[in-house]
């Protein structure tokens, strides 16, 4: 446990050191800002002036998507080279030659390069969050604990790469990753807009098909997402299948930590 | 210490260790000689757990090499010694040390101690991408010195050291011998292995040709090195 807190910390500082964290943060910070003027316009639609704190609810909760998925690119981009970068630059050797377990090692890597990912995407919602308090004096309440929800994706990304990138090179890994994720994107998002209020209204007649076996069970990192969006909304969630998306990506990482700690720990070094 | 219980390890169909069994006593300064491809860093690999043996058992301190325990007392300095570049020698040294259960102060000094026994000191604060491949075999030889080992298993330590640094290392492990530890070593110079080791082993295609002393195996008039060549060639 010990070794896993210590490794843990080890990957934090390490991924810091990049020098790419800190473009991707600049970036990151720098939409932030520039999204900031959103928020104190005057927006005029039909000669009638939109509420101010409505808009401003808009903008957040598209922009919170936005943030999650550019999360979901720098998790690739910080876990796809986790294994092979450290067997390249010695780091590998020198935990392996000390009195650590493979698993301390992996799961320390991933929980590390997990953690940062999350307090990264924390900010930037957060900042998301206060810029809408100090400009419409309002607050939107769940975003924080939604920013949060999306987590899990993060650590199913990072484990998912990982476990990827010990079979193909890196970069496959990384595309292999955003496609699994394209895939749910199309499966989840076309259920949600075949299921959504505004289609039912306008054309009763498409009814929604059952989704076959294989979409239910597929990854559900966009209903995670749409979960996330219904905590923001305080409204009811439009779920496929009996399974929380949330369970339902937890069992995927389970699953797939097991899968590489098996294959790691045969791994030769 | 060291016990090696019928060893094999295949790669493929070409068996790199080829059934060893080989014991190396508490305190025993032991090296494994062999040409390129003999099968001696699969053995080290093995010991460390690094890979695993397809048939047969390897302990340390009666602990089997699989269990990391049996890697706390022992140190590792690897052919081509690397260290992250963005790490100074001295926060390598402190990774190695916390590593092994030293506290953040204790590792302080623990590194500091080293440092000035690998001749490292003034520089222990630079990266490690600054450092010339013979500076960071001395970091690798102190963060395999780190916590008074019981066991050193040193791969090619003289690897790109230049004159002053190989007498550093001999008698850095000259010094150690009071302390009752055992040395593993893996070189190609065999000059060193005579002035530092008391028993050998050669090793060629996967097997041991013969384990003795150094006294023994050595014939009047003879080098460590015409005894290797002999054995090698009657090999062939």
């Amino acid at each position: 446990m010990n070794h896993f807190l210590e490794i843990t910390g080890y990957t934090i500082r390490d991924q810091m050191r990049n020098k790419s964290f800190y473009v991707l943060l600049g970036l990151c910070l720098l939409l932030v800002l520039m999204i900031r003027g959103c928020y104190g316009g005057q927006y005029v639609v039909n000669g009638k002036l939109l509420d101010n704190t409505m808009v401003a609810w808009y903008v957040s909760k598209i922009v919170f998507q936005v943030i999650a998925s550019g999360m979901f690119l720098i998790a690739i981009l910080l876990s796809m080279k986790i294994f092979s970068r450290d067997h390249e630059d010695g780091s590998l050797v020198l935990f392996l030659s000390r009195p650590v377990f493979r698993h301390q090692y992996v799961l320390g890597r991933i929980a590390g390069t997990w953690f940062l990912c999350l307090v990264f995407m924390f900010i930037l919602h957060a900042a998301i969050f206060l810029t809408v308090w100090v400009k419409t004096g309002s607050i939107i309440p769940g975003y924080l604990a939604a920013s949060l929800v999306c987590s899990i994706n993060l650590l199913f990304i990072a484990v998912s790469v990982c476990f990827l990138s010990l079979y193909f090179p890196d970069f496959i890994s990384a595309v292999f990753t955003v496609g699994i994720l394209f895939v749910g994107y199309i499966s989840d998002g076309g259920y949600q807009i075949l299921n959504s209020q505004i289609l039912k209204t306008a054309v009763p007649s498409a009814a929604a098909s059952q989704p076959a076996l294989w979409r239910i069970l597929y990854p559900k990192v966009y209903m995670v997402q749409a979960y996330a969006d219904s905590i923001i909304n305080q409204s009811s969630f439009n779920n496929m299948g009996p399974i929380n998306p949330m369970l339902n990506v937890f069992i995927y990482i389970v699953l797939i930590t097991a899968l590489l700690m098996m294959v790691f720990n045969k791994k030769e070094i | 210490m060291i016990v090696l219980n019928s060893v094999i390890k295949k790669f493929n169909t070409v068996a790199a260790v080829d059934n060893i069994t080989c014991r190396i006593a508490k305190g025993e300064y032991f090296a494994l000689l062999g040409p390129n491809g003999a099968g001696k860093t699969t053995v080290v690999r093995m010991l460390l757990g690094f890979i695993t043996p397809d048939s047969g058992s390897i302990f340390i301190d009666s602990i089997p090499v699989s269990n990391p325990e049996a890697r706390r007392r022992v140190g590792y300095l690897a052919e081509h010694h690397m260290i992250p570049s963005h790490l100074s020698g001295l926060e390598y040294l402190r990774r190695h040390a916390s590593l092994i259960g030293f506290s953040g102060k204790d590792a302080l000094i623990e590194a500091d101690r080293l440092l000035e026994v690998v001749s490292m000191k003034g520089r222990e604060k630079e990266k490690s991408v600054a450092y010339s491949k013979g500076m960071k075999q001395r970091i690798g030889l102190a963060a395999a010195l780190l916590g008074h080992p019981k066991l050193l298993i040193l791969d090619e330590p003289v690897a790109g050291l230049d004159p002053i640094g190989i007498r550093d290392v001999r008698n850095i492990l000259e010094s150690l011998r009071d302390d009752n530890v055992s040395v593993f070593l893996n070189s190609h110079l065999l000059s060193e292995v005579e002035k530092t080791c008391r028993t050998v082993a050669i090793m060629n295609n996967g097997k041991i040709l013969v384990k003795d002393s150094v006294q023994s195996i050595i014939g009047d008039g003879e080098t460590l090195e015409d005894v290797f060549i002999k054995y090698i060639q009657k090999e062939i």
